[in-house]
Parts: structure tokens; sequence; C-alpha cells
């Protein structure tokens, strides 16, 4: 009894004493002060909690440099620790799926908007239990045989509770389930009744590429050909360049606003103020309404007569469905867009705040899946940029000329820039020498050239589970005609000098001259028909898919075969720990369509006028045909590739073998890629990647076959957990075809010129990357590459871009900042210097300076800076 | 009578920027910044606690000293590397890159001081302080040697002809008192009331060589032709007074806003070109040609003109919770350039800075701005305004000593791009062909040529290229 009352006693007394304890997650500064510390002290237990976090015990103290042990001692009995946050249900994620967030951001650049989709599910994922076949299929590196072993588990009745229940799904892939684990719930999305806001602001003052600057600087104004010494005056305003000022203002800014609530209602608006755009946001007004990008989007599950999902979107929006051969609007091109991996393609309707321009779709768009079917319809109304030629000789390129095609370009100037430009070239007058100018410029880009009114669907049908049908088609109508002249008259109207037009007319242009026209001689329409089946069924462990589509264009569109088409086909084979996947794929010349972005080896008009004649065309402007050329070359094709983990320390990450044949002129390629990671230790990695390409006709005795080679080793050290030094040398060699201006050797002088031997270039690349972490939140990245590389280039990863080497000999360095300042805001920033010898300098001694001024160089080299800032803030 | 001078020195009348080069020589470099803290988080500084000297960006910060007395050392280097190249065509007639002929680089240093006193009275704490500190520093050097065309094809070095300098120095200096209160840590108001005052010498030279001076003796006209260096001096003296105000207010226990206004200063000018009074020196210009080209409304500014426009800054201080103490600052400023020229635009800058504390207090402060700036281009004597950017990176750290004493130490890294007209026309050493003796002959194509060296103008501009690093150490007491 006395020992009860001896308790009693004491616990009244513990709970007196607890109750007076300073909680240090609530007391106030001047709280703090009455505990046996100094002030120093006291503030700095202050500091803490309002800097850095919450305590979430006693012992976090020991956090704090200036409490010791023995003040900790003294200080225990009297203080307690609450648990507090002040982070709601979304910050708590965020800190959860931080690291995934991340690495989404530093692949957007390759993914054009859709790491907004998986961020969005990220932070509110969906019932793994309800969602449609092809939106689990949407989710980053899931393939169609990890989809169907789920599908399959829930049409058997059975709930998906967890990650182990996800991960024993019969069928499943390791590797499947581990991806798709943070992109879904298990039950219902708990409704959280907030708004979720994400601003991101991208500044950046990058240089302009070398084949942009190359475009840009060619000369327009050219002197009577018929001369005996033709020349053209040497001024810097000949060209674009020059005549824009183009040295001066390298600023890109977008500015990119979402706004979600729940995964319902969703909204976004983006800016983006290019590079020769002279204020931080749009110019003005208008072209803010031409240009600015603006959705406003409603998803929901709906239960009637069964599960439904649908989504409502309206301002720009992606529509993207099979293989991408009817309808995937990007201004983009990516080689070897297989659509899994790192090429994956969301299909359907999205919300489109990408960077792309030509290729935006503006209107309404309404996606509709039920567990067995899927029905789109899209409308869209937007002006395109296009080529415009003077197509009725009055002298002047008006509204009443035709259009020859689209065209992505990279810088937007203005018409009444453009226009202004051109004629300055077309009257451009020197006072000293007789001049005539042969180059008038009779076609040229304009922007908002042609009012596109497109109406577009899809229908699929899925009779059991991992098998679809599906039917996509759309028609473009245009106010202005698309007019493709025959080859010769092309090639007259796109060379600038008509003595020299079929000369340079090659056989690779048969790709622009089979351009689509919506006039010809055997019809007169005002718009563009493409339709398309793609199908897809997985067979245990292989997925087997496929689209053909075809073009209106002198057949019937209800007929197959009559007019020109494209077809790709595909399977894709999973084990635990090597995939397969070969695709086929078969593009005819005539099939363009603009909206075409399936598989391809190289971008259409590569080594046509546009990609190779740059300084020969009537407007160098047209380069931008090639330069952004999204849609694929015409080939047909065979491509094997795989991923095969065959010991605990070695994977090959990444081969593939690609067979194909251009159709323009029926040259051939192969290509090789390899990738090996040898895993000794974690700590340790070494990575050999090689590369080996050839192009030949089948002619062997023809000099057109060119070889290029690439082999990189890399070495991987993780120094410590906050530490990470890369290692990296890459030796890359190109042979190509003897040219008779460079190469030839007549055994007489006089005699025929022979070319001989084969022009071969190598180059080499090392380089180091250095990667510290002071801690989760703030990480710094360093890299220095030296280069040596006459006639080879490199491609070169950095961070969250890629870089391009061509120069002949270089260095550069750059590094990164990434800070996460908030739970709900980050900033990189990113400098970069390259500097680099050019080819100017081997013909210094024959270069055409100006006929007056300085004779003296003191060098002649380039450099750039490029400085990027990106911001982003989550609420 | 007024006489008028046309002055063929171009690029005279240009927009005022942050760093030192010759592009503002005359029109001179608006130091707005001398924390080592501030520059290295991007300039940012509209809301701070930090450090004394941030009450130059907005005086309502001054509020914010804990303490009850203190002073601010600061020094400020500057390096300025200037390329200029001149456009080089490859054998294809296309415009293919520059070749630099000329590369300069400078260091110049400022010092300033500030001490402040802090009263508290009822519910506000009232701060008054003294600085003394460079506001516009005119300290520039360019240098050019300009060589003849001998042996230029086989990259050895050609002689010498002349040396050409612009050298300029100077600065107005600000002694400037400030006062700010503080209400119960909630809103601050500051102003700050300075005296403007300083010279500037800004010199011209072309000083031929011995070896130009025997060519030319040795020419067809030895006796007629009389090689006499050049030298020209703008000689001005500078006086104005300088407004500024600013608030913060705390928005809540993490953020605050903060605004500063710091009017248009028209400055009281005398001086000397040459050795005229420089209230009858004008710079006459074409400002609009008509629909032919023809010029038609003719314009001028007086050297006796000397204007800094209005800055607006706004800015926000956010201080979350983080895994390392953190400060985000992020400012904007709003120039009003018109009021400067009619040709120039009213301009945004962007400054963003970022604060992070590691363990033993260490900081690590990096930042990032955005600015642009004017300089009037003569085309044909027709002027038009040029903008120019200037992003810039910074970063930098700090320490204390002895309780009391903070050292920071702050660099910012810019770098910009424009077009300029040749700064010495060529045809000076030419004279259209009175100083023939001085070039060689050359061949092309097995003939014998002779050179032509004319002036070049914007249809051959210089590109210039500028990179600067700016180095700022400061050291604060506090007590």
């Amino acid at each position: 009894m006395k020992k009860r009352f001896l308790l009693i006693i004491l616990s009244c007394l513990s709970l007196t004493l607890f109750a007076a304890r300073i909680d240090l997650n609530k007391a106030s500064l001047e709280e703090l002060k009455t505990l046996p510390v100094t002030q120093q002290q006291a503030e700095d237990i202050f500091n803490y909690r309002f800097y850095i976090d919450y305590f979430q015990s006693i012992y976090d103290l020991t956090e704090i440099e200036s409490i010791d042990q023995v003040t900790l001692n003294k200080i225990k009995p009297l203080v307690s620790v609450s648990h507090y946050t002040d982070k709601d249900e979304a910050a708590l994620r965020r800190d959860e799926i931080y690291y995934l967030i991340e690495r989404l951001g530093s692949n957007e650049g390759l993914q054009e908007g859709m790491s907004d989709v998986w961020e969005d599910y990220l932070m509110t994922p969906r019932n793994i239990n309800k969602m449609p076949f092809s939106e689990i299929l949407n989710m980053p590196n899931t393939s169609a045989i990890d989809v169907a072993a789920i599908l399959k588990r829930r049409a058997n009745g059975d709930t998906l509770a967890n990650y182990r229940d996800l991960r024993f799904s019969p069928g499943i892939s390791y590797y499947g389930a581990k991806n798709l684990q943070h992109y879904i719930y298990y039950k219902d999305e708990p409704s959280d009744n907030k708004v979720f806001v994400d601003y991101q602001m991208k500044f950046s003052s990058s240089p302009f590429a070398g084949d942009e600057s190359e475009m840009y600087k060619e000369t327009m104004i050219r002197y009577d050909t018929s001369s005996s010494q033709p020349n053209t005056p040497s001024i810097k305003k000949q060209s674009y360049w020059g005549y824009f000022n183009m040295e001066s203002y390298r600023t890109e800014v977008m500015n990119k606003i979402r706004l979600r609530y729940l995964n319902n209602w969703k909204a976004g608006l983006m800016t983006n103020s290019d590079k020769m755009d002279t204020s931080f946001f749009m110019d003005s007004k208008s072209k803010f309404a031409d240009d600015a990008k603006y959705y406003v989007g409603y998803e929901s599950e709906i239960d009637l007569l069964g599960y439904n999902y649908l989504k409502l979107y309206a301002g720009n929006y992606r529509a993207t469905f099979g293989e991408g051969l009817v309808m995937e609007n990007t201004d983009y091109y990516s080689p070897r867009k297989t659509g899994y991996g790192f090429n994956k393609r969301i299909t359907g309707i999205i919300g489109d705040i990408s960077r792309t321009q030509e290729y935006s779709l503006r209107g309404v768009a309404v996606d509709w899946k039920r567990d067995n079917m899927n029905a789109v319809v899209f409308l869209s109304q937007d002006k395109k940029d296009a080529i415009v030629y003077d197509s009725n000789n009055n002298g002047k390129l008006d509204d009443e000329d035709n259009v020859l095609s689209y065209i992505t370009l990279s810088e937007r100037f203005s018409n009444d820039d453009l226009e202004s430009a051109e004629e300055f070239f077309n009257t451009y007058l020197d006072e000293e020498l007789p001049y005539v100018n042969d180059n008038i410029v009779n076609i040229a880009p304009r922007l908002d050239a042609v009012e596109e009114n497109l109406i577009g669907g899809h229908v699929e049908y899925s009779p059991f589970i991992g098998t679809h049908l599906g039917l996509t088609g759309y028609e473009a109508t245009y106010d202005r005609n698309f007019v493709v002249p025959d080859a010769d008259s092309l090639a007259h109207l796109l060379i600038a000098f008509d003595d020299d037009a079929e000369a340079k007319w090659k056989m690779t242009d048969a790709e622009i001259s089979s351009m689509y026209s919506t006039l010809t001689s055997e019809y007169d329409r005002n718009y563009r028909r493409v339709v398309g089946f793609d199908w897809r069924t997985v067979l245990n462990n292989t997925s087997f898919q496929g689209e053909y589509a075809e073009m209106e264009v002198d057949g019937s569109l209800h007929k197959i075969g009559d007019d020109p088409s494209a077809l790709l086909m595909s399977s894709y084979t999973q084990f635990e720990n090597l995939s397969l996947l070969t695709i086929y794929r078969d593009y005819d010349l005539e099939f363009d369509n603009p909206y075409h972005r399936s598989f391809s080896e190289s971008q259409r008009y590569d080594d046509t006028e546009f990609d190779k004649l740059t300084y020969g065309l009537n407007n160098t402007l047209l380069t931008d045909m090639y330069l952004n050329a999204s849609q694929p070359s015409a080939e047909k094709g065979f491509y094997i590739q795989t991923r095969y983990q065959f010991h605990r320390m070695f994977t090959l990450t990444k081969a593939y073998i690609d067979f194909w044949e251009r159709k323009s002129d029926a040259r051939r390629g192969v290509r090789f890629e390899a990738k090996l990671e040898f895993k000794p230790i974690h700590q340790l990695r070494f990575r050999l990647r090689n590369k080996i390409q050839q192009k030949r006709y089948d002619e062997l005795l023809d000099r057109g076959r060119s070889t290029a080679g690439e082999t990189q080793l890399e070495c991987i050290v993780y120094l410590s957990n906050f530490d990470k030094l890369t290692l990296g040398f890459t030796h890359a060699s190109v042979d190509q075809p003897p040219y008779l201006s460079i190469l030839a050797n007549p055994a007489i002088a006089g005699a025929p010129d022979m070319a001989q031997a084969v022009s071969h270039s190598n180059g080499d690349l090392i380089g180091v990357d250095y990667v510290h972490n002071f801690n989760e939140n703030l990480k710094v990245i360093g890299a220095f590459a030296i280069w040596k590389a006459y006639g080879a280039s490199f491609w070169d990863f950095e961070d969250v871009e890629l870089d391009f080497d061509q120069s002949d000999r270089g260095y550069k360095y750059w590094f990164n900042i990434h800070s996460r300042i908030a739970n709900n805001l980050f900033i990189s920033l990113k400098y970069k210097y390259k500097q680099f010898m050019t080819r100017e300098l081997e013909f210094r001694d024959y270069n055409e300076i100006p006929t007056t001024g300085e004779y003296y160089f003191q060098r002649v080299e380039s450099n750039e800076h490029y400085l990027r800032l990106q911001l982003d803030m989550k609420f | 009578m007024r006489k008028i001078v046309i002055v063929t020195t171009l690029l005279l009348i240009t927009g005022s920027l942050l760093s030192y080069s010759i592009l503002e020589s005359v029109s001179g470099n608006y130091i707005k910044n001398l924390d080592a803290r501030s520059a290295a988080m991007g300039q940012t500084g509209v809301v701070s606690t930090g450090r004394l000297f941030d009450m130059f960006i907005n005086p309502a910060n001054l509020a914010s000293a804990k303490s009850n007395t203190g002073f601010q050392l600061g020094m400020n280097f500057v390096n300025d590397t200037e390329n200029r190249s001149l456009p080089m065509y490859n054998s294809f007639d296309a415009y293919s890159g520059e070749g630099t002929y000329v590369s300069n680089e400078n260091v110049f240093a400022d010092f300033s001081f500030a001490a402040y006193y802090k009263y508290e009275i009822m519910d506000f704490d009232l701060v008054a302080a003294l600085s003394y500190r460079p506001q516009i520093s005119f300290d520039a050097n360019y240098f050019e040697e300009v060589r003849n065309n001998d042996n230029s094809n086989n990259n050895d070095f050609p002689p010498i002809l002349a040396n050409n300098y612009i050298e300029s120095e100077g600065a107005v200096n600000a002694a400037a008192f400030s006062l700010a209160a503080d209400y119960r840590d909630f809103i601050n108001v500051g102003f700050e009331i300075a005296q403007l005052d300083g010279d500037a010498k800004w010199e011209r030279k072309i000083n031929w060589t011995d070896d130009a001076i025997d060519k030319l003796l040795m020419g067809p006209n030895p006796d007629s032709l009389v090689l006499e260096n050049y030298y020209s001096k703008l000689k001005r003296e500078f006086k104005g007074m300088q407004f500024k105000v600013g608030a913060n207010i705390t928005i809540s226990p993490r953020i605050a806003a903060g605004f500063s206004f710091v009017p248009k200063v028209d400055f009281d000018v005398t001086g000397t070109l040459d050795s005229l009074d420089i209230e009858d020196a004008v710079y006459m210009y074409y400002s609009q040609p008509d629909s032919l080209g023809n010029a038609v409304a003719v314009d001028s500014t007086m050297y006796s003109e000397f204007i800094t426009p209005a800055r607006m800054k706004a800015g926000i201080c956010f201080q979350p919770q983080n895994i390392m103490k953190t400060n985000f600052n992020c400012d904007v400023e709003l120039v009003k350039w018109s009021e400067v020229n009619d040709l120039y635009d009213d301009e945004f800058n962007f400054f963003v800075g970022i604060e992070h504390v590691l363990k033993h207090s260490i900081p690590i402060r990096i930042g990032f701005s955005y600015e642009t700036s004017y300089g009037l281009q003569n085309h044909n004597g027709f002027v038009f305004s040029d903008k120019i950017t200037k992003p810039s990176f910074t970063a930098g750290t700090g320490f204390t000593l002895l309780d009391r004493f903070t050292v920071d130490i702050g660099l910012q890294y810019s770098y910009r791009k424009y077009e300029a007209l040749d700064l010495f026309m060529d045809n000076y050493y030419w004279q259209d062909g009175d100083y023939e003796a001085l070039w060689n002959v050359y061949y092309e194509g097995g003939v014998i040529s002779s050179p032509i060296i004319q002036d070049r103008g914007w249809e051959n501009p210089d590109t210039v290229k500028e990179r600067f690093v700016n180095l700022k150490t400061s050291i604060s007491f506090n007590w």
C-alpha cells in the first residue's frame, strides 16, 4: 500500500516536472534564455529551430556547435521535445521523392514536357488498381509486358495492396515494378484539397550553335557571277548575322507556370523569349498572345457503366498515338526513338507548355478511356511558320504566293524584319564596284504564314488484356496552297545561281521534291489527310506492336496501298536480366506527314541541299529545314537492341545494331553501338562504349562511303559518400570519301584528276568531372575537357544538357551548382567557358579581311561564355 | 557665341554600367554595390540584415543593425579584359569569325568606408551612419599598336607605326549621411543624402614611332609631310546631390520585402575639352533619318550634361528552414534610362542570391545577375541606341575574427559582347595615300598591289568581347 502511494506521489511529481519542462519546438527565445545556458547558446538553439529543423529528440541539440555534452546533461531534465512540423502532406511527399524529381528534371531536355506529367504522378500518385492499360504504360520505364502482368492480376480479382504484391505479380520485371512504385498508390489517392503550383524560370545566355551561326553568317549578297572575278562585298551586313546584329543579344528566357488541383484540374502557361528578343520577357502583347502556350485541362475517373477515364483539354496540347507515324506533335527530332526507356512516348492527350512552337496544337481535345476501349477527338486551329516563294513571279513575297513547306525556325525574326533584310540584300549597291545582284531573294520563311485547321481522332479497342487495335487519322486544312514544283524548277528556285542549279541537284534532293502539294496537275485541294492503324499484343514475355499509315496523295483514303505509306513493326522481349527489342521500319519518300516522329536513324533532308549547300541556297535561312527537321528521313531498316546483365559485375547496359537504307538514293548504312559497365565494387565503375557506323552505296567503287567510329572509356570513382570523380577518354575517327578538290593528284600536270586515298580524321577528348555533395541539399559539379579533333566531333553530356564539340582544338570547363533552398524552392546555376581554334586559322594567310583596316592580328580564336539559371518553385 | 565642336570619337555617350571599361570611360561606371557579401549574392540586398554597406542599396537596411555601433571598410578590385576583333571572311566570301587585333587588360581599385551609431527610443531603433564611397568611376585604359603589313603573310611581327592610347581616370565620390528607423522589427524606413563630388580626366593620344618617322622620310615627299603626335584631353569636374529612400517590411518571420528609390541626378559639370571651355563643347548628331535616309532631325548632347538615371529596386529575402542556414534574396531593378536619352528604353535588371552556412559557420554564397545598359552608336551620322546585356555569376565566403570582426570576400564574373566602331580610325595612318610610304606593297596573284587603308564604318564594325572579374573584400566591426 505504501509502495502504491509512493508511486502515485512520484508520478504526480514527475508529471508536474514534465509540465514545467520547456518544449524546444515551441519555446520563445525568452523562455530558452531561462535555461541554464548562455545567451549565445539560447540564441543558437532558437536559430537551429528556425533555420535548420524542428527537434526530433533532445539529442539533436548536439548538432549545435555551441552545445557540448555538459550543457546537454544540464538542460536535459528541463526540456522536452514535442512532435511538430509545419510541412503539409505535399511537402513531406516532396521530401520523400526529391531525388526522383531532380532526376526527372535532369532528363527534361530530352523528354519535352513529359517530365511535368511524371512529376504530377510522383506528387499525387494514382490508384494502380483502377488505372487503364495505356495510363500505366505511360509511366517511365514501364513496358507493356509489365502492364499486362498487372492487369491480368486485377482481372483475376486480385487487388494490389503494396509493393510486395506488385513486385510478385507474375510476369512483371524487377525494374518495371521498381520504377513504377513511386508513381502509384494501392488505394484511392487521399483527397487533399490542395492546389499545386509549379513555377519554373530558365535563363540561358547560350551562344548560337555552330550550324546555326554558319547559316546566319553565310553571305546573302553576291556579285554578278558572269563577271570574270565574281566577288562579294566583304561587309558584315551581307549576312543575316550582320544585318540583325546577332553578336549582341543571346539571352533566352523561359517562364512556365503550372497549376493543378488533385489529379483533376490542370492549367499551364509558358512564355519563351528567344535569343533575339530584346526584352527579358516577350517583346509585345501580340507576340505574347501568338506565341505563349497555355492549356486548361480536366481529368477524372467516372464510374458510369464501368470504369471510365476522361480527359478534356483546351489550349495547347500534345497528341501522340501508336508509334508516332500519324501524330506526335513535337518540334524536336530524336534519333532512334524506340519508345522505350529514355525514348518513351506518352500516348494520348496531355497539356502542352513545352518549347514546341511550330507543331503545337491549339484547340480542344477529348480523350475517353474505358477498360477495353479508348476514343480521342482533337481539334486545332493555329498559324504555322512556312516557306513562301514568289510563285506568281510578281517580284514580291505576299499572301498571293504559294508555300513550299512548314519550317521550324532557329530564330523567329518578325516578318517585317525579314522583309527589310531581304530588301537590303536585294538592293545592295556598292559604290566602288559595278554590281549586279544575281541573287534576288524570292523564297523565304514567314511567320504564321499558313493557318492550319486540324481535326483528328483515335479509336482503340482492346479485345483482351495486352492487346489492342487502334485507328488514328487527321485532316489539316490550309488557307494557302502548298505547292512543290517539279525537281528542275525546284533546283532553280532553291539554288542561288541558275547556272549551277542543275549541277548541284543531287539524288538525295528527291526528299525535297517529294514534299506534299495540295495543288498538282491531277488535283486541287486545301487539305492534307493521314490515316493509320496500330496494334499491340502481349504474349508471355513478349509484346508485338506496330503501326501502318498512309497519306492521301493521288489514291483513295479508304483504300490501302495506293498512297505513300509508312510502316513500323516491333517486338520487345523481357527477361529478368535481359531485354531484346527489334524494330522494322519502312517509310515512303512521299510520306510527307509533318507530324511523323517515329523511329529513324536520321532526320528528313539529311544530305540534301538544305543540309550541305547553305552557301549556295537562294536564302540561307532555308538551312533550318534541315537543322530543325523533326520528321524522320525516308528509310527502311532493321534494328536490334539489347540490355543484358550477364554477371553480377558486368552489364551490357545497351547494345544495338541497325541496318538501314535511305530511300532517296539507296545508300545503305549500318551502325553498331555497345555500352559495357564493369562494377567490381560499388564505389568503382568502368564503362566502355564503342560505336561504329558505315554508310555506303551498293556499288563498291562508288566514292560515297564514310565510316565513323568512337570509343569511350570512363572510370567512375565514389571517393566518399559525398564525392564522385569521373575520368573519361574518347577517341573518334572519321573516314570520308576523297574530294577531288582536296585530294586530287594527277599523274601528269594537266591530266585528268584522280581522287586518291580516303580522307581520315581523328580526334581525342579527355575529360574529368567532379561532383561534391556538401549535403543532400547542396551539390556542386565541376568539369574540364580538352580535345583535339581535326574533322572529328564529340557529343559531350554535361549534367543536364548535351554539348557538341566540333572545333579543331579546344578546351572547356563548366560548373553547376544545385541548391535546394527550401522544400519548395530549387535553384541551379551553371557557367561554362569554351575556347577553341577554328579553321579560320588555317586560311588566315588567304582570308579576305576587309580591304581596309588593320593587318595585324594578335590571334584568331573563338570563345564562348554560357550562363544558365534555373529556378523552380513548387507549392 | 557658342562654338560647336563635332568630335569624331564615337561611343562617347554611353549608358552607365557597373564595371570598368573603355566603353564607359566618358559616361562613367555607376557603382551600385560595394559590399562583398552582397556582391557574392548576385548583388542582391534590397532586404538584407547582413552588412552596413547594404544601406547603399537600400538605406532602410541600416535600421537592422544589431549592435550599438560599428564600421565597415571595403576594397573593390576590378580586372577588365577587353578583346577587339574585326570581321574575317572566308574564301567563299562568308563572314566566318573575328580576328583579335588588340587586347587590353587592366586592374583598378576603390576603397569605401562607413560607420554607424544606434540609439533606442521607445519602440524605435534609430540608426545614423556616415559613409564615404566611390559613386561613379571613370577609370579605364586602352592601348593599341598600329602595325604595318610588312611580313604579315609569314606570321612574323610587322613593325609598329604608332601607339594609340586612351587613358581615363577619376571618380565621383559620395560623402553621405544616412538615417534609418526600425519599428519593432516589423518595418524599417531610411533615407540617405549624399554630396557627390569628383573630377575626371580623359586623354586620347597617338604617338608615332621612330620607325614610322624614318619610313616617311624615305618616302617620295619627305619634306612636305611631318608626323606629329596627336593629343586630346577632356577634363571635367562634377558636383551633385543624391537622395535615396527605402523601406523594408517583415511579411512573416521568414519573408521580408523591401523597396528603394534613387531619383535621377543632374550634375553640374565644369571643365575643358582641349583648350575649349566645356560649356561650349557640343556633340552633334542626327537622330532621325527620313524615308529616303536623309538627315532631318539634328540632335546634340552637351559635354557639360551628365545625368545618372533614376533607379527603383524591389526585393524579397526568404529565410527557409534547411539543413544548413539559408538566405535567399531576389531583387528587381527598374532603371529609367529614358531620362538620360530619348533613344533609350527603361529597362529591368534581375538579381538572385543564396547564402548557405555550412558547418563551422562557413558561409557559401552564390548568385546571378542580369543587367542591361545602353550605348549610343553612330551610324553614318545617325545615332541609335544599342542595348548591351551583361549576365554575371557571383560567389563568395567569409569568416569571423575575435567575435566582432567579420571579413567577407565576394567575386563577380561577368562578360558582354557588342559591336562598336574602331576607336582609332585607320585612314589616319594612311591620310588618303599621303602616308603611303608607311605601308608595304604586296603581291596578289603575281601582281604588285598597294594597300588601301580606309576607315571601317558600320559595314565592318569591331566586335568587342569583355570579361570582368570583380573582387570585393570588406571588413566589418560591430560593438
